[in-house]
């Protein structure tokens, strides 16, 4: 165990005081000055669109490789907590597919995943849109999916072209995959890519699960992601303009810029004040927190 | 007898699921396809003896006074709306307009607000440690601060440094690290897989 007091700042009580002070202030100003710009008609010192339009670039090069009213499979597993951070770019997305005239078809693999694609499914009422349901099993379910995707009695126009072309999965153009923390993208490419290899797998994705990913952008399994907020917010503003779907529904957006860099800031103070001006007490070091006693 | 039973399934149906991944045969497809149905079943069964269970366990504590009564009954009352709304006469089950707003006006923004507690759970858990473990806390902190900054929503030619610096972290460092991981967890899964297949020592004791 160290000594209580091994680790002590090197500053003394006033100046201490004064960088408790000084650095909220400072940050404030910070902010301050890019509200002031934002609103001065700077848009470009708060900006939520990621600077690297790569990730947008392959995103919209998948797309235009597929052709014509695409078959698109949507395996649509967010989780309720990180939803909302892709929320915005998953609707842009389905929005932009459904003008293209894209034939869609709903299938989830999670619980979370079947009650927000119930919800999104409202969005895209009038549209050419199959529900598939929901398929117990997780990876299972996905791998009996891969040769019946559909269930049983499915009727309309996309359950017609799907048997048209011999059904199951490779019937369709694409998958566009909606991922969240119990179930992602990499069930996916495991168990369909090698099943399916020409079957074009695209991904959305909270920002957590990149680190995962990335490889499998690099080497082509993964056609296309959008796996940061930052990538999701660049997709949404090159969307932004376009109508509704249909009346009522109003095209969402990702959080404010200027909201983020707020929280942010505040972050940024707790961290760095923390590192500046705090260190054990004496007697605090090391000492076990509430509930470790058992 | 009862691990080599275990032991004879696991091999039987994790050989027939491997064979049927990279040998085309419509017979072998269908057996795979059995054992995953199986699977699903077996799935599907244990989330709704989990409900089961779950309803049973605040049922008692409700009926008892046991825990927390109040907590018991919204989690009941909750449950009960959305089978109602899901299996009432006519009901389109989970398409069902009072599910899908149970989800949409209820579910989600309740979890959404959840967690977006955490941001200021985490602020909190950062004071609190930076005041109980300087050093070791510091080693979380600064590379908390560094992401934070690089992640800042700025425009213009510092906004596009920040975001290369953000883009090279995440696939270079933290990526890295990510895949050590994973890599390790795989070693140990299929290392733990072979224990239990070759039934050695104390697998399932």
């Amino acid at each position: 165990m160290t000594s209580p007091v091994a680790w002590r700042p090197r500053l003394d009580r006033s100046s201490v005081a004064d960088r408790r002070v000084l650095l909220p202030v400072l940050l404030l100003l910070v902010l301050g000055v890019m509200v002031l710009a934002d609103r001065a008609g700077r848009p470009e010192a708060v900006s939520l669109p990621n600077p690297d339009r790569e990730p947008l670039s392959q995103w919209n090069a998948a797309l235009a490789a597929l052709p014509s009213r695409p078959l698109v499979l949507v395996g649509m597993d967010p989780d309720l907590g990180t939803y909302p951070e892709i929320r915005a770019v998953t609707r842009a997305v389905l929005a932009d597919l459904a003008r293209e005239g894209a034939r869609l078809a709903f299938i989830s693999f999670t619980p979370d995943g079947r009650a927000v694609a119930a919800a999104e499914l409202a969005r895209l009422r009038n549209q050419l849109v199959l529900d598939a349901g929901f398929v117990a099993g997780a990876e299972a379910g996905l791998v009996l999916a891969v040769s019946d995707p559909l269930p049983d009695g499915a009727t309309g126009a996309v359950a017609e072209a799907v048997a048209d072309r011999g059904g199951g999965m490779a019937a369709f153009d694409a998958v566009l995959i909606v991922g969240g923390s119990d179930f992602g993208p990499r069930p996916w490419v495991e168990q369909v890519g090698p099943r399916i290899p020409d079957l074009p797998l695209l991904a959305i994705a909270p920002s957590f699960t990149y680190p995962e990913l990335a490889p499998y952008l690099r080497t082509g399994q993964l056609k296309a992601l959008l796996a940061t907020v930052r990538d999701g917010a660049a997709y949404v503003s090159q969307s932004a303009g376009q109508p509704p779907l249909s009346a009522g529904t109003m095209p969402d957006q990702p959080p404010p810029a200027l909201a983020m860099l707020a929280g942010m800031l505040v972050a940024l103070v707790v961290v760095v004040r923390g590192l500046v001006t705090r260190g054990p007490r004496a007697g605090e070091a090391d000492a076990p927190d509430e509930g470790d006693a058992s | 007898m009862r691990r080599s039973i275990a032991a004879a399934t696991v091999v039987v149906v994790g050989l027939l699921l491997l064979l049927d991944y990279v040998v085309i045969n419509p017979l072998l497809t269908a057996t795979a396809g059995a054992a995953l149905e199986l699977v699903v079943l077996l799935a599907a069964a244990a989330a709704v003896a989990g409900g089961v269970a779950l309803v049973l366990r605040h049922w008692t504590d409700l009926v008892e006074r046991r825990g927390d009564p109040l907590g018991s009954l919204v989690l009941l009352a909750g449950f009960g709306a959305m089978l109602v709304a899901g299996f009432y006469p006519g009901s389109q089950g989970s398409a069902d307009p009072a599910v899908r707003w149970l989800v949409a006006a209820l579910l989600a923004p309740l979890a959404a607000a959840l967690f977006s507690l955490l941001f200021i759970f985490l602020l909190v858990a950062l004071a609190r440690g930076t005041r109980l473990h300087g050093p070791r806390a510091a080693v979380m902190l600064v590379p908390a601060a560094v992401v934070i900054v690089l992640l800042l929503p700025l425009g213009g030619g510092l906004g596009e440094w920040l975001g290369d610096a953000a883009g090279w972290v995440l696939e270079v460092p933290i990526g890295g690290v990510f895949r050590g991981l994973l890599i390790g967890v795989g070693i140990i899964t299929a290392v733990q897989a072979a224990r239990v297949i070759l039934a050695v020592e104390g697998s399932d004791d």
